[in-house]
């Protein structure tokens, strides 16, 4: 900071004595600090400090919070004009705060307190689970299921759909906002998600089609608390899916932040799908369809655990990969008795 | 002969692309069915120009961000670009201009679709048709404003000559003073 009051007096001042010298000089500096402070600069910097530190994406988190602060969602969509623009000492106060914040392993989402799920802008709140991008795909499928059926059936009032676990409104917004005439019914145990739903809700102006209830559907009888509001004809869910021996693995980014019951499956993180399987015949319409996101290793597990329970009359239909070619989806759905 | 072909395959995509439902303003990427395996990608707000012809998914290579680690919950990754590659003409595509991987996936569609119909069409893709239609547009627009410009200066003059000779006519009207 010295070096940069000085260079700034030189300049003001004017050159003096040997002119060129001290002009280059003056001007070399300024430009090498001005480069410091633009949004190329700090990018750059705290790359390598992230990188020293050994905080995982390094770059991406330095781009993220750089753009975020200059009003732009990602670096990339920042106007080049801006690249090279030195930032106001608020901004670079901002960036400093925000900085430390990633070097204590906070995930960018938290430290942004946004983030984006098929281009819907949420708020993004510790501890209630962060969207991964799997799951932009999950609300894919069901909304490739929901159009395929509805041409079949000949168009209707919208579909009504369960969504098991809401978190932060990420599954049940994004389907509401691209099927106009539906109607979600979100459900968490957890007050936190309750509360940041419906704050997302309100903030995409969907609040008058959800309803957002707290619930633990591993309670016994809990879902006769759904029932008034009739048999739904989709389930959707993004379940507590980790293996519990997988849990200690996780990087510190989920484990010290992310709410842990919104992670932890049980054994063989089975437990909450189970329960969501359990309850689906119960809430569900006549073929109606459940959506679940899931570990690599489940479809097996579920394809058993469902031909150990006929009484439930539940088939899986379809598994569906990720972008990452694991069998991430199942496709399960209600047959008559 | 390619022109009917092609304005055949464009009434089927027209026809197909009215049966799914799509956001309005945002590009749709829609299977066409399960066993056609081919990408329409709808370009918004284009109602007089054609879509361009479809990417077929098989053709293409997609990459992402390695070192995603195990996925999905057991994962929290920010970095969400998407490298896409036509294979039968090695155009690549990267985008990463959202924080949203499915647009980021669909948006590299798009912009693919559009670089591929440009190196197969050349001169008569989509887009280098668009660019010559805007500027025929804008060449008559200043066509336009320059006859009116005229027209404006033509009336005016005639305004300003016929105002003189009234002048003229009313002092011929008035008694003439005779010297006396």
């Amino acid at each position: 900071m010295a070096l940069w009051g000085q260079s700034l007096w030189v300049l003001l001042s004017g050159p003096r004595g040997k002119r060129g010298a001290i002009w280059s000089w003056a001007l070399s500096s300024c430009s090498s600090l001005i480069g410091l402070v633009s949004a190329t600069g700090l990018v750059s910097h705290w790359t390598e400090v992230f990188k020293k530190r050994g905080i995982p994406e390094a770059r991406e988190s330095s781009e993220y919070i750089v753009a975020h602060v200059l009003g732009s969602k990602t670096f990339q969509s920042l106007k080049p004009v801006l690249w090279t623009q030195p930032l106001t000492p608020k901004q670079l106060q901002y960036i400093q705060e925000l900085c430390s914040r990633r070097l204590q392993r906070m995930p960018v989402q938290y430290i942004l307190g946004e983030w984006d799920f098929r281009g819907l802008s949420l708020k993004m709140v510790p501890p209630v689970f962060i969207p991964r991008p799997e799951t932009e795909e999950l609300v894919e499928w069901v909304l490739e299921e929901v159009a395929q059926r509805s041409y079949a059936v000949g168009a209707q009032d919208g579909p009504l759909i369960l969504d098991v676990g809401c978190g932060s409104g990420a599954i049940a917004l994004s389907l509401l906002s691209q099927l106009p005439k539906s109607q979600v019914i979100a459900v968490d145990k957890e007050e936190a998600a309750i509360s940041l739903t419906h704050e997302n809700a309100q903030r995409l102006q969907l609040q008058d089609r959800i309803r957002i209830i707290p619930l633990d559907v591993t309670l016994e009888g809990s879902w006769a608390h759904l029932l008034p509001w009739g048999p739904v004809d989709w389930m959707v869910s993004n379940p507590p899916y980790i293996f519990h021996k997988d849990m200690e693995q996780l990087a510190p980014e989920i484990l010290s932040y992310e709410d842990p019951v919104a992670l932890d499956g049980g054994k063989e993180g089975m437990d909450i799908i189970a329960h969501i399987l359990t309850l689906a015949p119960k809430l569900l319409n006549a073929s109606g369809s459940i959506f679940l996101e899931v570990d690599p290793r489940h479809p097996e597990l579920v394809r058993s655990w469902l031909q150990s329970q006929p009484n439930l009359h539940l088939n899986l239909v379809a598994v569906r990969r990720d972008f990452c070619g694991r069998p991430r989806f199942l496709h399960i759905q209600k047959s008559s008795p | 002969m390619p022109s009917m072909s092609t304005w055949a395959l464009f009434c089927l995509l027209g026809r197909v692309s009215r049966i799914c439902t799509g956001p309005q303003g945002l590009q749709t990427r829609t299977l066409l069915s399960p066993g056609m395996a081919a990408t329409v990608v709808q370009v918004a707000g284009r109602k007089d120009c054609p879509a361009l012809l479809p990417l077929n998914e098989n053709e293409l290579e997609e990459q992402f961000v390695k070192g995603h680690g195990p996925g999905g919950q057991a994962t929290n990754k920010t970095s969400n670009c998407v490298v896409l590659k036509h294979v039968p003409s090695g155009i690549v595509v990267k985008c990463h201009q959202t924080r949203s991987m499915d647009h980021n996936r669909k948006l590299a569609r798009k912009i693919l679709q559009e670089k591929v119909d440009v190196f197969y069409n050349g001169e008569n893709s989509s887009v280098n048709k668009e660019k010559r239609e805007a500027e025929k547009k804008k060449q008559a627009r200043k066509k336009r404003a320059k006859e009116t410009l005229e027209k404006k200066r033509l009336f005016k003059k005639l305004w300003e000559s016929s105002k003189n000779i009234t002048e003229k006519i009313t002092d011929s009207e008035s008694p003439k003073r005779f010297p006396e």
